[in-house]
Formats: structure tokens, sequence, C-alpha cells
């Protein structure tokens, strides 16, 4: 069984309806792909993450990640 | 840059409300008990140094960013890594005070209410005034930024007939180490962090008057650091210091009769909210910037979308926050606070003394 976080679900589609305007925005207005590409891969990796976290599937977070990295290099204990 | 300007007076509040940030609802220097008050002075020492050559790096490179800096000083392939790195810092620095932000209000004032709905209606008004420009950021300071020392004295003088003046002493009771660590942790957390105005810094009318107004905005923040501290010793002395989640909180909720406690969340949103305004525009800024973008504002709903889900990712719950900010948000930012800046410092005053024709 899942622990769905419902407000977690809201808060990722309400984020979605508003960088999806902006992307329309940006599509009309004709911005360069350099620019449309950087949008669209930070908007997919919030869903992507937003969805993982909202199904109780949380990965691991970059504080982790550097964490163990610092602990690699000997710098935390 | 463009034709966007502050006045000094707009940049002080801006640097003053992001210091205070979320270390008003953290009890500054707390790990170091009676001590405190020390490792803010050593901390106060380090952190006008920092701020100064933060500053000196702007004044080096008139008009440009900390991005172009980075890009004209390491060239294009390093500097372009090292400012995605940074673009990186600020947004996760964003992210952590939202958390701060939802994590003390769902905790003191709103235990009903989900934390990620705190955080996202908090995020709408943050994008409204990124998007609004670094003008209404200056004004939105000028307006706000002074209500956050008054209602702190108020705090204070209404909660003063509980006390024990003699709470701070003895004097390094637990020797100099932890006094150490403390004044560390407040120089990274907050004085550090304001490399984030290397982004700012070009905006400012008067270029000439930006130390002052560093150094002035750094005093500031010592001096109610260290009022906040001793209201909260004198009030609950030490052993409750230790073991309070949120320390000012817990003080204003000592005196019978009154309630201090909405006060807190006022004093969390504005500081909290300069903080996360001024992260994101340098986030933003930045990889327009670095993009080529037109215009800045294009990213300022997706990086607040990032850092809205990266603030409810990042920890699991607030004693992770306090363990990660109190152990290794200092070594993880000696790269972004210390060692980039200082290098950056270097290559511009070699850069100065030795000038190649196309920059005369």
């Amino acid at each position: 069984m899942i622990a769905m976080n419902y407000s977690m679900f809201i808060v990722v589609l309400l984020f979605t309806i508003l960088t999806l305007y902006d992307l329309w925005r940006f599509v009309r207005k004709k911005e360069s792909v350099k620019v449309l590409i950087v949008f669209i891969i930070i908007m997919v990796s919030s869903l992507i993450i937003g969805v993982l976290l909202a199904t109780g599937r949380r990965p691991a977070s970059p504080s982790e990640l550097i964490d163990r990295l610092l602990k690699m290099m000997g710098v935390i204990k | 840059m463009g034709k966007t300007r502050i006045s000094g007076i707009q940049l002080f509040l801006l640097i003053t409300g992001f210091l205070l940030g979320s270390r008003l609802i953290i009890s500054p220097a707390s790990e170091s008990k009676t001590d405190g008050w020390l490792s803010i002075l050593i901390a106060g020492a380090g952190g006008i140094l920092l701020v100064t050559m933060y500053a000196s790096i702007a004044l080096l490179n008139p008009s440009r960013t900390l991005v172009e800096i980075l890009r004209d000083r390491f060239g294009k392939i390093i500097g372009t890594i090292v400012a995605i790195s940074y673009i990186w810092y600020f947004t996760h620095l964003a992210g952590l005070v939202f958390r701060d932000f939802g994590s003390f209000l769902v905790t003191t004032t709103y235990p009903r209410t989900p934390m990620e709905v705190i955080i996202a209606i908090f995020a709408l008004t943050i994008i409204y005034a990124v998007n609004s420009g670094i003008e209404v950021m200056g004004r939105i300071s000028e307006i706000l930024v002074p209500i956050v020392p008054v209602l702190s004295l108020i705090i204070g003088a209404s909660i003063v007939t509980t006390h024990d003046f003699t709470a701070f002493l003895p004097v390094l009771e637990n020797g100099i180490k932890p006094v150490i660590k403390a004044s560390l942790n407040l120089l990274a957390f907050p004085f550090g962090e304001a490399v984030v105005f290397l982004m700012i810094f070009p905006h400012l009318n008067k270029m000439k008057s930006l130390i002052k107004i560093t150094t002035f905005s750094t005093l500031s923040v010592i001096g109610l650091f260290l009022y906040i501290f001793f209201r909260n010793i004198i009030i609950l002395e030490s052993h409750f210091l230790d073991q309070a989640t949120f320390v000012p909180h817990l003080t204003s909720v000592l005196f019978p009769g009154l309630n201090l406690e909405p006060l807190f969340g006022v004093i969390m949103i504005i500081a909290g909210g300069i903080k996360i305004i001024s992260a994101i525009y340098a986030a933003v800024m930045g990889l327009s910037q670095l993009i080529g973008a037109k215009d800045y504002r294009t990213f300022t709903t997706c990086i607040v979308a990032f850092s809205v889900i990266l603030s409810i990712w990042v920890h699991e719950n607030i004693f992770e926050v306090f363990n990660w900010a109190g152990n290794t948000w200092f070594y993880y930012s000696i790269p972004f606070q210390f060692i980039i800046p200082l290098i950056l410092l270097f290559l511009s005053l070699i850069k100065k003394a030795d000038p190649k024709p196309q920059d005369l």
C-alpha cells in the first residue's frame, strides 16, 4: 500500500499549470531553443521528484548525497 | 546589466533582511549555550571581512554580476561550470529557507495545515515579488525590514519581567571549542550566504558607498543577534536554550496572558521572504545570463517550483534540517562562500594591476 500525499499532489499540479502556462507563452514569443530546453529540464525534474514525493517514494536527497560525499572525503564524521 | 537601480538605503535593508532571514527563529549561536554572545562577536568579525570581500569583488568588476565575473575570470568552460554550481547553491539555499519557514509555521501556528500547502502559497508571493524586479524588491525591504527590529524590541520589552541577568555566566564554561564551532556555523549561515548579493550589487545606484552599506548592514545584524541572544538567555536560561526547537518562539509563549506568537510569524514572513526573494533572484538572474535569455523572468516560475519541491525533498523532518545546518552546511559552503570568492578577488586584483588594452 502506497501512502499518498494529496497535498503534495495539489502543489505539484499547481506548479505544473503555472510552468505550462509559461512554456506556452515562451513558444508564442519564439524564445530560443536553448531557453526552452533548460526550462523543460527543470520543469520535468521538479515534476518527477514531486510525483515521487507525493507517492511516498522519496529518492535520496541532495543533502544526503552531499553528506555522503563529505564523509567519503573525511571532512565530516 | 540593465538600467534598474536601487538606492543605498534599499540595499542596506535588503542585506539586513537577508542576513536576519531564518536565523531570527532559530536562536543565533545557541550551540555554544551561555557563550553564544562570544560566537556572535567572532562570527560577526569574520562576517564583516567576508561581506567586505564580496563588495570588493563587485567594486573591482563594476556593472558585472557573479556569473559574468566567473566567466570573465575563469574562462568560458570553467566559468560556466562554477556558475552552474552557484545557481544550484542559490536554489538550494532558497529551498532550505522555504523549509525553515514551512516547518516553523506548521510547528507553531498552523499545526493542522500541510507544510507543502503553506510553502506553496508563500512561493506564489515570491514569484510575484521576483518578477516585479529588483526595484520592487528594494522597496519591499524598505517598507518591511524596519518592522523586524521593532517587533523584536516589542517582544523583548514585553517579557523583560521574567529574567535572570546572570544566566550567561560563567564565561567559557565548556571551553573554547563549542564557541568556535558555533562561530563557524554562524559565519556560514547567514554571513557567508551574502555571496548571493554579488548578483545584486551591480544594481546599486552609487557604487562608491557599497563597502559602507555592507559594513553597516552586517553591524546592525550583529547588534540584533546579540540582543536576541541576551533576551533569550536572560528569559530562558541555558538549559532551555539548548532544548527548544524554535527558541525565540518559546520565549514568546512564556509570558502569561499576552499572545506574542503571531509577531514571530510576521518576523519570519518578512525576513525569510526577503532571503528567499534575494536567493531566487540571484539564481534566476544567473541562469538567464548563462543561457542568454532576453528576460530573467523566464525562469522564475520553474526555479521557484524546483525550490519548493527541493524544500520538501531535501530533509524528512526539522531535526534533520537543524542537524544538517549545524554539521554539514559550513563545510558544503566553504567553496561557495570562501574559496571561489577569494580566488575571484585575487584574479580581479591582478587584472586591475595589469590591465590588458581592451580593459582600458
